[in-house]
């Protein structure tokens, strides 16, 4: 049989979007939770500009993506964790709650075709509500905000990745369970299965940790940074490929359960191992305006050239406020810098922050060239002085590079909160009419 | 001696303990109107669904013109039309026939000829939530007769269809089959299958109990001037 015409399967699982009441609801509570975001991250800024009279904060800390841009666009989050299943759930299990799954099943061409179309209608969704941050933005510029573009682009990539999990995520759960209702709780419970990773991982460290980076909040958080890191961006395409693989294997219904079994675990031990492969992929480009993720240009080019391996050995427990600042300011910037660097996280078990003395905690080895060093310090230029001591480097002449200088707003945006809101509320309610809006001619009687 | 359309042979299937269809075997000429009858839960709908290749057989194999026909082929040579089926039900009548009509590619009118065979035209512009029963079954009669493969498999093709109805879906069929298509209808309603099929395979307890044309099935059960049901009941 001929393949299918794939434009009329993406323009079916459109029709099927846009007729679904959960799809205009979403949309609708997405503007009322980014305008509430918006407006209160607006606030907050103008005051911490000074715009209430009080005394106005370093303008050097006025940071747009940690001010405006990553708490507006926060609202996806919570859209694309309690919302957006519900809507996937709908159009992946509508078939089945209906009785049309045979038919879809001889429609001509792959099965796969089906599930994809069914993806990329949901993305185009995504994108839809996307447009309410958008306009967030708009408003945010035409108010004399500034926005660093390659930043909002990191952010808005990452809600797009998140999306889509959320997608394959769904969509498993459609395929697997016999009702709506069913799929929707074994997708809630995969949500708060990460919740709980991510707990765990907050104070366990370790394996967990290494896990946890890829939970929903905790990738996304690398974007919110201004990241952009192909192990993290592979992961979470994996991640989201892998449930609409399971999703189309678990669907056709007319292969037996255990050779459906059979193929979805082995599918899905390929996507696992993938995944893993990708996670130790380190390249990763730093997108924000501040260089947070990065040490100064000059570091940077002697750092690496640096070709010995690094071993940093932290005796830290996970929830020590020390390890997260180690982390952030200058281990994931090592990663991020070095060829080859290698961590050690020595007290994994959080009691030793209360150990007797004499056991190493708090304490942080660097190895380098076999020579070691110890530190108690996490601080940025204090690590850096102790590695380029190891390598026996000199340390680069201080930056004269500008430094960050920050965005002040003293006023607040005209036009912003109710009115934002509004303006959203008469589009989405204006094109839900226009597209499902009756016709004239009524059925005639049976 | 030319091989016959289809071949079912030995198909079984359970589900848990219960054994909905055990070794079930017939043949499907080509160009016929062949009528699967049975009470209910004689397993027809199962049958249909495992020659269709959308639920798994546990035995058995379905051979296409002499070839065997493996169940991810099967959709390449026959459309089977569930029963009970309410697909996209905030989709228009006239959106879904266009769909069918584009995925399956169809250059030859198959849409409009179903849409006035079936007098759809006034249906066109409703959403299939708020047809009636028979009116819903029209409008998947029309969804199987846009696809273009040469087997349709239909369940219970009249169900909730009214007299006169039922009459013209009739004609409609003939006319498919005339036109050199092959049905294989299951139809619970036993006048209904004399009146429209050329031969019948009768089922009860998942086993096939007689098939052949009405002539046929009357001299096996031993009755001579006797309906359908005489028969039927004399074979089960």
């Amino acid at each position: 049989m001929r393949s299918p015409d794939r434009a009329w399967l993406l323009r079916k699982e459109l029709h099927e979007l846009t007729a679904s009441r959960a799809f205009w609801l979403l949309l609708l509570a997405t503007g009322a939770l980014v305008a509430h975001a918006f407006s209160d991250s607006l606030e907050v800024y103008a005051q911490a500009s000074g715009a209430g009279g009080g005394a106005a904060a370093l303008a050097q800390g006025l940071n747009p993506l940690d001010g405006i841009i990553v708490p507006t666009l926060g609202a996806y989050d919570l859209v694309a964790t309690l919302l957006l299943p519900f809507v996937v759930i709908r159009l992946f299990a509508i078939e089945k709650q209906t009785g049309a799954l045979p038919i879809v099943l001889q429609l001509p061409g792959r099965f796969s075709d089906v599930i994809v179309a069914k993806a990329i209608a949901l993305l185009i969704g995504w994108m839809a509500a996307g447009m309410a941050g958008a306009l967030a933005i708009v408003v945010w510029r035409a108010g004399g905000g500034h926005v660093h573009a390659a930043e909002l682009w990191t952010v808005a990539l990452g809600h797009l990745l998140r999306g889509f999990l959320t997608i394959g995520i769904g969509a498993a759960a459609a395929a697997i369970s016999a009702s709506a209702a069913s799929a929707a709780i074994l997708a809630l419970a995969f949500t708060i299965g990460t919740w709980a990773v991510d707990y765990i991982a907050a104070g366990r460290g370790g394996v967990f940790a290494r896990f946890a980076e890829y939970t929903p909040e905790a990738a996304l958080r690398v974007f919110e940074r201004g990241e952009l890191r192909a192990g993290t961006v592979t992961v979470l395409l994996l991640l989201g490929f892998a449930g609409l693989v399971a999703a189309t294997i678990w669907m056709r219904e007319g292969v037996a359960v255990p050779r459906r079994a059979r193929a979805a675990l082995i599918a899905l031990l390929v996507l696992g191992i993938a995944a893993a492969g990708a996670d130790q992929w380190r390249w990763s480009h730093d997108t924000s305006e501040d260089r947070r993720n990065s040490f100064a240009a000059g570091d940077e080019r002697v750092l690496r050239a640096i070709r010995q391996p690094l071993t940093v050995t932290a005796y830290l427990a996970a929830e020590d406020p020390r390890l997260a600042d180690l982390e952030r300011g200058v281990l994931a910037k090592l990663r991020r810098t070095m060829p080859d660097v290698r961590v050690v996280y020595a007290a994994s078990e959080r009691s030793e922050i209360f150990a007797a003395p004499g056991n190493h905690y708090g304490e942080v080895w660097y190895e380098l060239g076999g020579r070691r060093e110890m530190l108690r310090s996490t601080t940025e230029p204090i690590v850096l002085e102790v590695i380029y001591k190891l390598a026996g480097v000199p340390a680069p002449a201080a930056s004269d590079a500008p430094a960050y200088p920050g965005y002040p707003l003293a006023t607040t945006v005209p036009g912003a909160g109710l009115p934002f809101f509004a303006a959203w509320f008469i589009i989405v309610c204006v094109a839900w009419w226009l597209i499902r809006r009756p016709r004239s001619r009524r059925p005639a009687a049976s | 001696m030319t091989a016959p359309l289809l071949e079912i042979h030995g198909l079984s299937r359970r589900y848990g303990q219960l054994r909905a269809l055990s070794d079930v075997s017939c043949t499907v000429r080509d160009g016929e109107i062949l009528g699967l009858i049975g009470p209910n839960g004689s397993g027809k709908s199962t049958l249909f669904q495992c020659v269709a290749g959308v639920l798994p057989a546990d035995a058995g194999t379905v051979l296409h013109q002499g070839s065997s026909l493996a169940p991810e082929h099967r959709k390449d040579v026959l459309f089977y039309l569930p029963d009970g089926a309410r697909p996209w039900p905030d989709e228009r009548v006239s959106w879904t026939l266009r769909f069918m009509e584009g995925v399956f590619g169809d250059p030859t009118g198959r849409r409009d000829r179903a849409i006035a065979a079936l007098a759809l035209e006034p249906l066109l512009d409703a959403r299939l939530d708020t047809l009636s029963k028979g009116q819903l079954r029209r409008v998947l009669l029309a969804l199987a007769l846009v696809t273009p493969q040469p087997i349709l498999l239909l369940d219970e093709p009249f169900d909730g269809l009214d007299l006169r109805q039922v009459r013209d879906v009739m004609d409609v069929l003939r006319a498919e089959a005339r036109a050199g298509r092959t049905l294989f209808l299951s139809i619970h309603q036993l006048g209904d299958a004399a009146r429209v099929c050329d031969r019948l395979v009768l089922l009860s307890g998942g086993k096939v109990v007689g098939e052949g044309t009405l002539d046929e099935l009357r001299a096996r059960a031993g009755v001579q001037q006797g309906a359908l049901e005489e028969v039927f009941l004399a074979l089960t």
